[in-house]
């Protein structure tokens, strides 16, 4: 019995060890993906402070954003935001930001137009480091700030 | 930089008329570091370079301006639409994190 009990015993150590090594390797992997910065961080909220200037921005059918639900690659998603919009002298959208809510620096590109663009839009392709949210803000000429978000599936991820 | 870097500029469609809104497209060759990425070869991590600036400018006149992260994919591609006014020529300048300097430009000639 004695045996047994001491071969049980080894069993449920070893069995502990073995639960207990990857884990804390795995959490000290992910503290360190967390401390790995690069030059210029910025998280989601900071990002659509700065834009925004506080002021936060309304949610918007007027955007039509357009990126693939999944992206086998993460390294190059297209993006290609249209904005329902007029483009006359006074009243015209301003500014179109692609923003993305996961990888480390969440601003992707600033687009300053002008009337003289006829029309409010905007393509490119962009990185994405994991499945997230993409968003399209704008400023229009009123100084007023609307936005529209999609997810992306990443299969791949391309950041690193 | 010894050797320029390849740039492309490309107005969609090719025939157009004054007054038309024209797709410009810009393509760069250019790697987009975002200096996170290890060097496949010697193991180190590559400092950041990245695009940060583009101009689009009409004769000089500027009409979108960009600011660029390292978010965008390498050889990065942008397009943007344009009212045609007349006969000139469309100029795309962009400046990187490490102060290189490019540009690139394309006639427009309107038809009718």
């Amino acid at each position: 019995m004695e045996r047994r009990k001491f071969i049980q015993g080894i069993f449920a150590t070893s069995a502990v060890v073995a639960m207990a090594v990857p884990s804390t390797l795995l959490a000290e992997e992910a503290k360190k993906e967390a401390t790995k910065k690069g030059p210029n961080d910025m998280s989601f909220e900071e990002a659509l402070k700065t834009i925004t200037n506080g002021k936060g921005a309304k949610e918007s059918d007027k955007i039509e954003l357009k990126v693939p639900e999944i992206a086998e690659n993460g390294a190059v998603v297209p993006v290609k935001v249209n904005v329902d919009h007029p483009m006359e002298e006074k009243n015209y959208v301003k500014a179109i930001h692609v923003l993305n809510k996961g990888n480390g620096n969440a601003r992707c590109a600033d687009v300053m137009l002008t009337p003289a663009n006829g029309k409010g839009y905007f393509a490119t392709r962009v990185k994405l480091s994991k499945t997230q949210e993409v968003v399209a803000l704008v400023e229009l000429s009123d100084g007023t700030f609307i936005q529209t978000a999609k997810s992306v599936k990443v299969t791949i991820g391309g950041c690193g | 930089m010894a050797e320029k870097r390849r740039a492309m500029i490309k107005i969609k469609p090719k025939k157009f008329k004054v007054g038309d809104i024209v797709k410009v497209d810009f393509i760069a060759i250019h790697p987009m570091d975002t200096g996170m990425q290890k060097d496949k070869k010697t193991g180190e991590i590559k400092p950041a370079h990245y695009i940060d600036s583009i101009t689009f400018s009409f004769d000089g006149k500027p009409f979108t301006t960009m600011k660029i992260w390292e978010s965008v994919s390498r050889n990065p591609y942008f397009s943007v639409n344009y009212k045609v006014t007349g006969k000139g020529k469309i100029t795309v300048d962009y400046t990187d994190n490490q102060g290189e300097k490019n540009s690139k430009s394309k006639k427009v000639k309107p038809k009718g």
